[in-house]
Order: C-alpha cells, then structure tokens, then sequence
C-alpha cells in the first residue's frame, strides 16, 4: 500500500523520472525511515544510513526499468534490501538464507516426551500485555538483545511484519524468498524472542 | 490429530490464518484438549502484539535536513548519469 501522504503511483512515478525535486522530498519523507528500519535489521545500525542513501541513488538509476509488477514501496524496499544483502557480502560477513532457515526445531526436543508432547509445558508469564510486559527494563533490553543475535533475514521479516505490518506478499519479494521460506523466517524469529521472553518470566 | 511439537512448529500460520481448513481443524481439536499448546499460543500472540510495541519497532526519524541533504544526493546522481 502506498504511503497515505504520497500520490498514487500512476501520479508519482513520471514525476520522479523527470526529476521533480518536490516528489524526490516527498517519496524520501515518506520512505526514508522505513528503509533505514530495514537496512538496520540487515547490516544493523552502524552502516544502514549509509545503505539506504545508496539505495536511493540505486532506485533513480533503475526507475526508467521498473516494470510495476510490484507498487514503489515494494520496489523501493527491495532495492534496500538488495543493497544491505550485497554490503553484507561486500564486508565477508554471511548473509546465508541457509542459516536464517536453519533446521533446529523451534521447541528444544528436551521439553517434549517421545510422543512429541509437552514434558516441559510453558510456565505463566508475570505479565499478559505488551505494556506490562515492556514495563520491565530489563526485559525491553532481553527483547532488544533477542532480535540483535537472529540472522539478518529473520530480523528483516520480522521488522517488515511485526513491526511494519507489511503484508506476507511483499515481504517475499522484498527479501527475494518464496511465501513458505518467508513464513519460516517470521515463525523462527517470533520464536527466538518468545523464547528470550520466557526465560526472563520464568526467573 | 497434530502433536504438541506439530502446534509450536506452525503456530504463526495457525496465528496469521494461513493453514488450510484441515489442519485448522486439526488445531482447533488440539487446543480443545491441551492447555499447555493454548498457553503457548497465547504468549506467541502476546510476543507479536509485544515486538511490535517494542522500542526496536519505533521507524527511525528523518529531520528536513536529512531530506534536504539526500534530494540534493539524489539530484547529483541524476546530473551525472545525463
């Protein structure tokens, strides 16, 4: 969906490719932080500035070819992720999908019986809402620390949907991964921080 | 019927209802009968409702000089190119 302050892209597009500066400030307001958002979940924090920057010298380079299979968000955001994946790459540091898809099972085998029933069910949790539980400080930090150590394409999924609400669709063909391969990257990260949550409530 | 391990493993499809009708059916007997899967369906809807809440899902700020500064990258960009 497009921006609600921006024009349709029908009205946007032929704008920016005859370098209407004011639609360049419009689509940068309107798009800048949610790229630095995605870039920081690929490359973290130091350098996502820096990717979403080039990302737009990218996006002006490949305007005149986008082909509208997608809407310019989605393009846009895949240029951004294209460009952290690539520095990524660039620095040696992996960007592997086989590590983000990795085939460990979502509960440790040690918390089911031979049945593949609960032996070590879920302890209560102190709090039962997102502004109770976010009350603790140390547990925002426990929350923080959990999304910093998942794989780059798990915090990519989950910064798009839990926190961007984007739709499964265009999170697909902004990571470039398939519908089921993009469903495991989201269920494998909102496990990992389930799983940090719980170990701070069951202390 | 699915096992307790098969609820944990497609929790979030179950969550964002995307199982197909039969194994939502699955699902639904399961829950009937297991306390500790609804638990633990429970807390994952509280995680997604809690990232998503979280001070890490705030979108970062853009001042109208950060604007400025990458219309005028932008601009560049195009001079060279032509």
């Amino acid at each position: 969906m497009a921006h609600p302050t921006l024009p349709s892209d029908d009205e946007l597009i032929p704008r920016l490719l005859a370098n209407d500066e004011t639609s360049y400030a419009q689509v940068v307001a309107a798009y800048h932080g949610l790229m630095v958002h995605l870039a920081r979940a690929i490359v973290g924090e130091a350098i996502a500035d820096e990717v979403a920057q080039e990302a737009w010298v990218a996006v002006l380079r490949a305007l005149p070819k986008f082909e509208r299979r997608s809407s310019l968000k989605t393009w846009i955001l895949r240029i951004v992720s294209n460009t952290a994946k690539s520095r990524l790459r660039h620095e040696s540091r992996t960007v592997s999908l086989d590590e983000s898809l990795e085939e460990s099972p979502i509960i440790d085998p040690a918390r089911l019986k031979p049945n593949a029933h609960w032996a070590s069910p879920p302890a209560m949790w102190h709090a039962d809402t997102p502004d109770a539980l976010l009350a603790s400080a140390e547990l925002r930090c426990c929350i923080s620390d959990a999304l910093a150590t998942l794989p780059p394409l798990q915090r990519a999924a989950v910064t798009l949907r839990d926190m961007q609400g984007l739709s499964m669709e265009a999170i697909c063909k902004i990571l470039e991964v398939s519908e089921s391969n993009g469903r495991v990257l989201l269920h494998r990260a909102r496990s990992r921080i389930q799983m940090a949550i719980e170990e701070h409530e069951g202390q | 019927m699915p096992s307790c391990k098969d609820i944990t493993e497609h929790s979030s499809d179950y969550l964002d209802h995307n199982l197909p009708w039969w194994k939502r059916m699955g699902y639904w007997l399961h829950l009937a009968m297991c306390v500790h899967c609804r638990r633990y369906l429970d807390q994952l809807k509280l995680t997604i409702d809690t990232i998503g809440k979280s001070p890490d899902a705030t979108t970062p700020n853009v001042s109208p000089e950060e604007i400025q500064a990458i219309v005028e990258k932008m601009k560049q960009s195009t001079k060279k190119q032509e």
